[in-house]
């Protein structure tokens, strides 16, 4: 393969990770601060991909605008879930089943009022842009995913400085590390919790639109992006950000390379085989070998 | 007293002589369905629904008792449909081919629990998911099995429905059976030290991993003889159909609205299920979702011991309105 | 578990809702069994209209249902051993375009709906799960929508099919392109890029294709062949490859929803090739509204068009767009309408509800005025009917043009395609 192929190809998933990356950050908000693993993240990101789709369809509203617009709409969604429901069951230090099968729960309830609403044909967002690309000498972007890469990367950016810059995001992280340590600080866990909530289902809401923007998708979409979004916090460590990044890479390195070697038949494996890989080897993710390495020094 | 457990209700006669009768009652009314005629639509509802208690009474017995999730039994139930089927080709009768079906998935079941069982909680379950669409689609490209075309059965008997309805009966029967005498028994007890406590329990003397490893085995080979059954019945199986998620997801799903940890919660939640499933998917298709999907919050909100442990709370309201004198 | 205080009328909710489950149940095992109605002809319809099939399933339940309406508005089917017409009484069932569910549907109908033949089985995949069930309730099965000969192949005897063989749609696809050779459009030994769905369909397809280029070496030359899972939502991987081989044409077989996934992604990959098809799919109003000017130029081969110029196409045309109101898609319909009406001749011809009498009939007759190409129905001796396919070719506005056989053509083939945008 030429080095302008592997450029290409490179480039490629570098902006696939980008989506990623955006696709999962809200399971580790969700997760780190009420070890929550969110099962119905793959019907917000479903719900996100039609809310883009119809601004677009009904209103003409740009995909990049409808993505923007998903963030706060999403928020009062994921808000309200929390109060409906989440809430009410018992959380600990530990992820329980009780909230694992009651996201589960959800996602299939989010999947059939996807049907009930829209049917099940295949929608797709046809925008000039969705099939230009941009050439820079040999090498060609399309234009689409070099837009959805810099969303995604100004919403993670946005995301550290709430993270890092607001009383709020302070409290997250807090909570992330010790949730008694928190509250003994004055942080306010419930509240804190259920806004951390509605982030998190802002960016699953968010990513549904840009995933929609690449992809064409039923209300059945959302199942294989789950999957590897799991594969990413996994690899990435559930509660970090950083490493949701790095995982989101290697995951879209990995599907992108390693395709080339065996049959396309085989690509669905790729994230499969990682995640098994992964929780068989790395159990607390890359984070989590980092974070040891530091402890060793 | 926070166990919900009706295999255990010890106490009163009255309730003891209940538990006994009303599941042999239940057995016999089965026995004598196709005699009395309800035609053969029944029959293969009926007969669907058996092999799903087997695969649900088999879940339940690593997941309601021992307390480990897990979301990829259709691995196991695939894997015992592709072997029977494989067999049956093969010439081996076929409760032989049933057979070999357990033992292949419970073989899988050591390769995939040794190492994911020292995952916790939520990992455990993530990686059972990623396990089984993984041998998904390797069986989808496996050419020997047919791949994605999927594998017939060339079967040149008379087909004759009442004897698969009894093989499932059978089969059905015996996974209560295992239920009842491993929840008995001092794995059972073992079981449920780790489900609330593993690592209290490892401390008490008892091997988790152990205990763990072999009550899988046993669930995975009655899941993988369900797929046997299921298999022989209908002739032809495909991995979108036999390893599809959807099915991991029914053989959870079943135990939950039943009741996970008891012995009979699993088996109402697979009538339920087996026979509301059908009807409601002819009907209102993709509403199926809606109703099981709100179906598990309200349990998981306000009912989490499924229909036993409703059943229970009114046995216990009932007990308590009729004893005399005051308590608190 | 949770105890946290609760409503109490919540929980009696929750009560009666498992009630209400178990009623379900039991209503459901105390149903009665159908039996068939004694003045009218009970025919099974096993079609996906919801899940990943539901557009074709839906264009191919619309063709059945014309068929009967116009049997049913002449009076019915006449049975000699009743002295009378009886109306036909369709008895519907929606597989979801699941496997396990569509052979389930099928054991329904023919166990206890009591109907005398099942018209059921769009697509390869859902049409091999039914048909285990024809042979064991002895009851007369047709697909319209199920061409890959592996059905037909098994030495069942109640098992038909009016889709011709997928094999034969890859020769026939290779032969135009071989036409396209001989009329100078098209350069001598270019190179063929194949991308297979991994299922019997894209296997024949394939070996249709192969069977041509080696009765006509020199033509062709197939550089690259893979295959890819169906319902897959990223084929990047499978298309780098695609381009990576540097072929002149690429074909790929794929159902309508990979189609549209994977020609998007083509176009935004920047990739060119002179000529592109997805097999049977082409001109698909819902492809052409997802992907706009990109399926322009893309050529399909299918069994039916409604750009055929025999007079009962015409007919079939209009019909069909009043009873639906809107056009035929592509050949879906086409084929499940002639399904009903050869059944409904063979049970006419048959003069009895007997189901074995029917499938006698089946082996035998031949439908004239077919609107399929040729203008006859007619089974071979596995069952499968040999007929023709059509090559269209997408034009743009929307458009769609038979450009192959050419004495069916609407009009001129553009090939090699122009360059996009």
């Amino acid at each position: 393969m030429s080095a302008v192929d592997f450029l290409n190809l490179f480039i490629a998933a570098v902006l696939l990770a980008g989506v990623y990356a955006a696709m999962s950050v809200g399971m580790t908000i969700i997760y780190g601060v009420m070890k929550i693993v969110n099962l119905a993240h793959a019907g917000f990101l479903m719900l996100g991909a039609y809310f883009v789709f119809e601004a677009y369809d009904r209103f003409k509203i740009d995909p990049l605008l409808g993505v923007l617009l998903a963030f706060p709409v999403f928020f009062f969604i994921g808000m309200g879930v929390h109060w409906l429901l989440v809430r009410r069951i018992a959380t600990s230090d530990q992820p329980t089943l009780t909230s694992l099968l009651l996201l589960f729960g959800v996602w299939l309830v989010l999947q059939n009022l996807g049907y009930l609403i829209w049917g099940n044909s295949d929608r797709a967002i046809l925008t000039p842009r969705t099939l230009s690309s941009l050439e820079i000498g040999p090498i060609s972007f399309p234009t689409v995913r070099l837009a959805v890469f810099v969303v995604a990367v100004a919403s993670l950016v946005g995301l550290e400085f709430v993270l890092h810059k607001t009383w709020f995001g302070r409290s997250v992280r807090a909570l992330m590390q010790n949730k008694e340590a928190g509250q003994i600080v004055g942080v306010n866990v419930n509240r804190t919790a259920q806004i951390a909530f509605g982030v998190g289902i802002a960016f699953a809401g968010a990513a549904g639109g840009l995933l929609a923007m690449l992809y064409s998708f039923n209300p059945d979409f959302g199942a294989s992006f789950q999957l590897r979004a799991f594969v990413i916090i996994v690899l990435g460590g559930l509660e970090s950000f950083g490493g949701v990044a790095v995982g989101s890479l290697i995951l879209a390195l990995a599907e992108t390379f390693v395709i080339l070697i065996l049959p396309a038949s085989y690509q669905p494996a790729i994230a499969f085989s990682l995640l098994v890989v992964a929780l068989i080897v790395l159990p607390e993710g890359i984070a989590g070998l980092w974070a040891k390495r530091r402890r060793w020094a | 007293m926070g166990v919900t457990d009706a295999g255990n209700v010890g106490g009163s006669p009255v309730s003891r002589f209940v538990s006994v009768v009303v599941p042999l009652l239940l057995l016999a009314s089965l026995t004598v369905v196709p005699r009395v005629g309800p035609g053969p639509n029944i029959i293969r509802l009926l007969f669907v629904t058996l092999t799903l208690v087997t695969a649900s009474v088999g879940w339940n017995l690593i997941g309601g008792f021992a307390g480990q999730i897990s979301f990829g039994f259709a691995v196991f139930y695939g894997l015992g449909a592709y072997t029977t089927a494989l067999s049956l080709n093969g010439g081996i009768p076929p409760v032989i081919a049933f057979s070999l079906g357990a033992v292949v998935a419970a073989v899988a079941s050591l390769l995939i629990g040794l190492p994911t069982f020292r995952l916790k909680g939520p990992y455990f379950a993530i990686a059972t998911i990623g396990v089984s669409e993984a041998v998904r689609v390797v069986m989808m490209n496996l050419p020997f099995t047919g791949g994605a075309s999927g594998y017939r059965i060339i079967d040149k008997t008379r087909f004759v429905q009442s004897h698969h309805y009894y093989t499932a009966l059978a089969l059905a029967a015996l996974a209560v059976g295992i239920s009842i005498l491993v929840r008995r028994s001092k794995l059972g007890l073992a079981l449920i030290a780790i489900r609330e406590d593993q690592d209290a329990a490892a401390d008490l003397g008892v091997n988790p991993f152990v205990a763990k490893l072999v009550v899988h085995a046993f669930a995975a080979a009655l899941a993988g003889a369900a797929g046997g059954v299921y298999a022989r019945y209908s002739l032809f199986i495909d991995p979108d159909g036999v390893f599809a998620f959807r099915n991991g997801v029914a053989i959870l799903l079943m135990p939950i609205i039943g009741g996970v940890g008891t012995i009979w919660g699993p088996v109402i939640g697979a009538f339920v299920y087996g026979l509301i499933h059908e009807e409601v998917v002819a009907n209102f298709p993709q509403a199926h979702l809606l109703i099981f999907g709100s179906l598990l919050i309200l349990i998981i909100l306000f009912e989490p011991g499924g229909v036993v442990g409703l059943f229970q709370k009114f046995m216990r309201s009932i007990r308590a309105r009729s004893s005399v004198g005051a308590h608190s | 578990m949770s105890n946290s205080s609760v409503h109490p009328l919540l929980q009696r909710l929750v009560g009666l809702l498992h009630v209400l489950a178990i009623a379900i149940a039991v209503l459901v095992l105390v149903s009665p069994v159908w039996a068939q109605g004694a003045d009218e002809i009970k025919i099974g319809v096993i079609m996906p209209i919801t899940g990943r099939e539901a557009k074709p399933g839906q264009y191919q339940r619309e063709g059945i249902e014309l068929a009967i309406k116009q049997i049913n508005d002449g009076g019915g089917i006449l049975i000699k051993s009743r002295g009378k017409k009886l109306p036909i009484k369709e008895v519907f069932y929606d597989d979801g375009s699941d496997q396990s569910r569509s052979a389930g549907m099928a054991e329904r109908a023919m166990s206890s709906d009591g109907v005398v033949a099942v018209l059921g089985g769009y697509s390869t995949a859902l049409g091999e799960a039914e048909s285990v069930m024809p042979d064991r309730y002895q009851t007369p099965w047709i697909t319209p929508g199920a061409g890959a000969t592996t059905t037909f192949s098994r030495g069942y005897e109640f098992v038909f099919g009016t889709l011709s063989p997928i094999d034969l749609l890859g020769y026939t696809t290779a032969q135009y392109l071989g036409t396209l050779v001989d009329k100078g459009k098209l350069s001598k030994g270019l190179k063929i890029a194949l991308a297979l769905e991994n299922t019997d369909h894209g296997v024949e397809y394939g070996r249709g294709i192969d069977n041509w280029n080696k009765e006509h070496p020199g033509y062709f030359n197939v550089v690259f062949s893979e295959k890819f899972e169906l319902g897959a939502t990223d084929f990047s991987g499978l298309l780098q490859k695609v381009k990576n081989a540097h072929a002149d044409i690429f074909l790929a077989d794929a159902h309508l929803q990979d189609y549209i996934t994977m020609h998007r992604q083509y176009m935004q990959s920047g990739m060119y090739h002179q000529m592109v098809s997805y097999g049977a799919r082409g001109p698909e109003a819902d492809a052409r509204k997802a992907l706009g000017a990109a399926t322009d130029y893309i050529f399909a081969g299918i069994w039916w068009s409604s750009k055929l110029a025999y007079p009962q196409v015409k007919k079939f045309n209009e019909d069909y767009q009043a009873f639906t109101g809107h056009a035929p898609d592509s050949w879906y319909p086409a084929t499940a309408y002639d399904a009903m009406r050869v059944l409904a001749q063979a049970i006419e011809h048959a003069g009895s509800l007997d189901k074995t009498a029917i499938r006698d009939q089946l082996r035998k007759t031949e439908l004239k005025n077919s609107i399929l190409p040729g203008q006859v129905v007619r089974f071979g001796k596995n069952g499968q009917i040999q007929g023709s396919f059509v090559i269209v070719q997408n034009k743009p506005d929307d458009k769609v043009d038979i450009v192959f056989p050419l004495d069916a053509a609407t009009g001129e083939s553009v090939a090699p395609k122009p360059k996009a945008h």
